[in-house]
């Protein structure tokens, strides 16, 4: 009955084809991203920017879960580049930080990154060069998953903020070493100094501007930096970016926050926000008003607009300095009603941590703290506390646990309702099993802000020794915040567990965001050998030293570095 | 506590005709058990014509959408297969909506976890002899890997939803239509 030779390699071709449609046919992908300069106007002065595919924003790359991609990097820049895959999982010789991956792209050359797609998920990408993403080299990147999705949506738009100025990056960091308050336009004056007298009288208002002077900072540091124009998808407010939707459809935002340095707070008035992802994770579906996003996070809402209308996407920064907006509406040209900006925050002592027990004032990092006497500690706790207590408590019984009591910054829904919490985020697939952290690392971010010199536990990262971990071991990670900034601190290579105390629910991330005054933890499968960058995504802050390079000692060998 | 406030007013409400909402949500309210609805009423099951599986996933069913006529008595299979928590709820879409406020207060009293359900805490006395207790002829709540029936009469042609009110998942799409044709020889409303 036939040849049983042709019958066996019928049968091995059934039986590899059976095996294809198993695992599914291996996608590969090859992508290409040139580099260069352009020009753009966004804020009536045009300049020089960094453009992937002439564009900045860069393109949104469109990757499946479990492709093999090529990603072919050509830098016509006359200076060297990279590109980070921001919150990829892949070897560490892909990761694109000079210095730590590999040695940058030179002016002229072609580097390939060749990687698996291990995830799915709202990423993005952007240069680890220099300032260059403050400059525009950054864009997105989308990945479809394997399975279906725990939600619906019927449209999808992504939604890239980020800020844009007339200063090039280089010239910013520049001015900030000069002046520590070059960019400041927030300063109080005469006019407020009185005015507070009045409300506090002359002691306290005395009291409390010394105090912010020995701190060596002042408490309109919400941010270090302004004069920003505030984007989304490259466009400012005027030039309004517009996502169309149909009334009645669910349409999903993929937030992803590529500033160099701008938080912001995010609504859609009209419509409830539904958080669906955090970072690229899936986190148990949360209805919200209102979200911070840190730099470089990125968080996946579904919003389902009903009515045949405009609705307005308002972006304030938490420093309230200016704010990006963009419009959802059935047809390009509609428009909502545009909100005002809410007033800037003031930090309170509650951000120096003064509203901390036992705080080591000499580790704050500022020479003169050392020196500070518990008189001035009194002044404070009496002028400044009490009158936080009755405003800020006001928002309800559960103040958000991952800002200190009292905080200047602690988020408010503008429109009242829901302002997301770190607290609120619930994994919704664990990736790891939940265990005991097999060790701790203390982290104390530190700085002094009138030098501009940002640092790890006081020590700056060209002074610094690596951080080094064991394949296998689960790290505990202490960020103890004894700035007045927020940091968002970003792990390279290997996740970031945040421990909101719900155990094998704490959210995956991969930018854990540390408010002033505030000791937060989390925990990290060391799962990835090799060298890693770890860092405050703050562009200075990482400049100036806040900064550190992991090894991942031991595990499986990873794959040789070609160069 | 604004808890007890909001469940004393339900339970106010509870005496007169309006709060059918609030009943048929799912939440016991001192002493009622099988409450009628506008829309139907429980049955046994050896009356019902047909049997319709419902599996639930994270966070959505299979199927979406379900068909019957007025006066029909249907027997629901439902399995959670999902890794959370889910509900299987009949109901008009602002009857969901109220319920999904009560969901919130349960899951806000420990209640209901993503993946478990507290059953010893649904019972705790929440004032007034009212419970967090969920077992409304109209609903079941289950935990993952759990099977449960409802089996339901439908009186008179409706549009209703079966949906999920476990916060969250309303909203991510874990609802569907359920629509109740009129009685042949009736006239559509």
């Amino acid at each position: 009955m036939g040849n049983p030779n042709v019958r066996k390699a019928a049968m091995a071709t059934l039986v590899a084809m059976l095996a294809s449609l198993a695992t599914g046919p291996a996608v590969a992908g090859t992508y290409d991203l040139v580099i260069d300069t352009v020009t753009v106007d966004h804020s009536g002065t045009p300049k020089q920017a960094i453009a992937y595919n002439g564009q900045t924003p860069g393109p949104t790359l469109r990757f499946k879960e479990g492709e093999e991609v090529t990603i072919n990097v050509t830098n016509r820049l006359s200076e060297s580049t990279s590109i980070h895959w921001h919150g990829l999982i892949l070897p560490p010789d892909q990761d694109g930080v000079p210095g730590i991956s590999f040695p940058g792209i030179a002016p002229g050359e072609t580097f390939t990154y060749r990687f698996p797609i291990v995830q799915s998920g709202t990423y993005w990408f952007h240069s680890h060069s220099g300032m260059q993403e403050q400059d525009g080299a950054y864009g997105s990147i989308v990945i479809e998953p394997k399975d279906r999705e725990p939600f619906k949506f019927d449209r999808e738009h992504v939604v890239v903020l980020s800020d844009s100025h007339d200063h090039s990056g280089h010239r910013i960091l520049s001015n900030l070493k000069k002046m520590s308050d070059y960019y400041n336009r927030q300063q109080r004056t005469v006019g407020d100094f009185l005015r507070d007298v009045e409300e506090k009288g002359l002691s306290a208002t005395v009291q409390d501007r010394l105090d912010w002077g020995e701190m060596r900072m002042m408490a309109t540091d919400v941010a270090d930096v302004q004069g920003y124009t505030l984007l989304v998808n490259g466009k400012n407010p005027e030039q309004n970016w517009t996502g169309l939707f149909t009334p009645g459809e669910r349409v999903r935002l993929r937030f992803i926050n590529a500033s160099a340095m701008t938080y912001f707070d995010v609504r859609i008035p009209g419509l409830d926000l539904l958080v669906v992802q955090a970072d690229g994770n899936n986190v148990q579906p949360v209805k919200v008003d209102e979200f911070r996003i840190a730099v470089a996070e990125t968080y996946d809402v579904i919003v389902r607009p009903t009515e045949d209308r405009a609705y307005t996407i308002f972006a304030e920064t938490m420093s309230r300095a200016g704010y990006a907006r963009a419009t959802l509406a059935p047809q390009d040209g509609m428009q909502a009603e545009v909100p005002t900006l809410r007033a800037p925050d003031r930090l309170t002592m509650a951000d120096m941590g003064m509203a901390h027990e036992g705080m080591d004032h000499a580790s704050m990092g500022h020479g003169s703290m050392a020196g500070m006497d518990h008189s001035n500690m009194a002044g404070m706790d009496h002028s400044k506390m009490a009158g936080m207590d009755h405003s800020k408590m006001a928002m309800g019984d559960k103040p958000d646990p991952f800002y200190a009591p009292g905080s200047g910054l602690t988020p408010k829904p503008a429109d009242g309702g829901k302002f997301l919490s770190y607290a609120d985020l619930r994994a919704q697939k664990p990736l790891y099993p939940d265990r005991e952290a097999t060790r701790e690392i203390e982290l104390r971010l530190t700085g002094n802000m009138e030098r501009y010199i940002w640092s790890i536990n006081g020590v700056k990262y060209s002074d610094a020794e690596p951080i080094r971990l064991r394949y296998g071991e689960r790290v505990r990670f202490k960020f103890v915040n004894e700035t007045m900034m927020t940091h968002p601190m970003h792990l390279h290579g290997m996740w970031s567990i945040l421990d909101t105390g719900k155990g094998k629910w704490d959210p995956v991330k991969h930018v854990v965001s540390v408010a002033p005054g505030m000791t937060v933890y989390t925990e990290t499968e060391v799962d990835a050998p090799g060298q890693w960058a770890f860092h405050c995504h703050l562009m200075y802050h990482m400049a100036t030293g806040m900064f550190r390079k992991v090894i991942v000692e031991g595990g499986p060998q990873s794959a040789a570095l070609p160069n | 506590m604004k808890l007890r406030a909001l469940l004393s007013l339900v339970l106010a409400g509870g005496t007169i005709a309006g709060a059918s909402a609030a009943l048929a949500g799912g939440m016991h309210s001192g002493g009622h058990g099988h409450a009628s609805l506008d829309f139907g009423k429980p049955a046994k099951a050896a009356d019902a014509g047909r049997t319709v599986t419902v599996v639930m996933r994270d966070n959505l069913f299979e199927p979406e959408n379900i068909a019957v006529k007025a006066g029909e008595t249907v027997r629901f299979v439902l399995r959670n297969e999902g890794a959370f928590v889910h509900e299987f709820n009949i109901g008009t879409a602002a009857m969901h909506a109220a319920h999904q406020k009560e969901m919130m207060m349960m899951v806000e009293h420990g209640a209901l976890e993503p993946d478990r359900i507290n059953r010893e805490r649904m019972k705790m006395d929440m004032g007034g002899g009212m419970t967090m207790e969920h077992d409304d002829p109209n609903s079941v709540l289950l935990e993952p890997g759990e099977s449960a029936e409802i089996v339901w009469t439908f009186t008179t042609a409706a549009e209703l939803e079966f949906a999920c009110n476990v916060p969250g998942h309303y909203d991510a799409g874990m609802v569907g239509t359920l629509s109740v044709r009129p009685k042949n020889g009736d006239k559509t409303s």
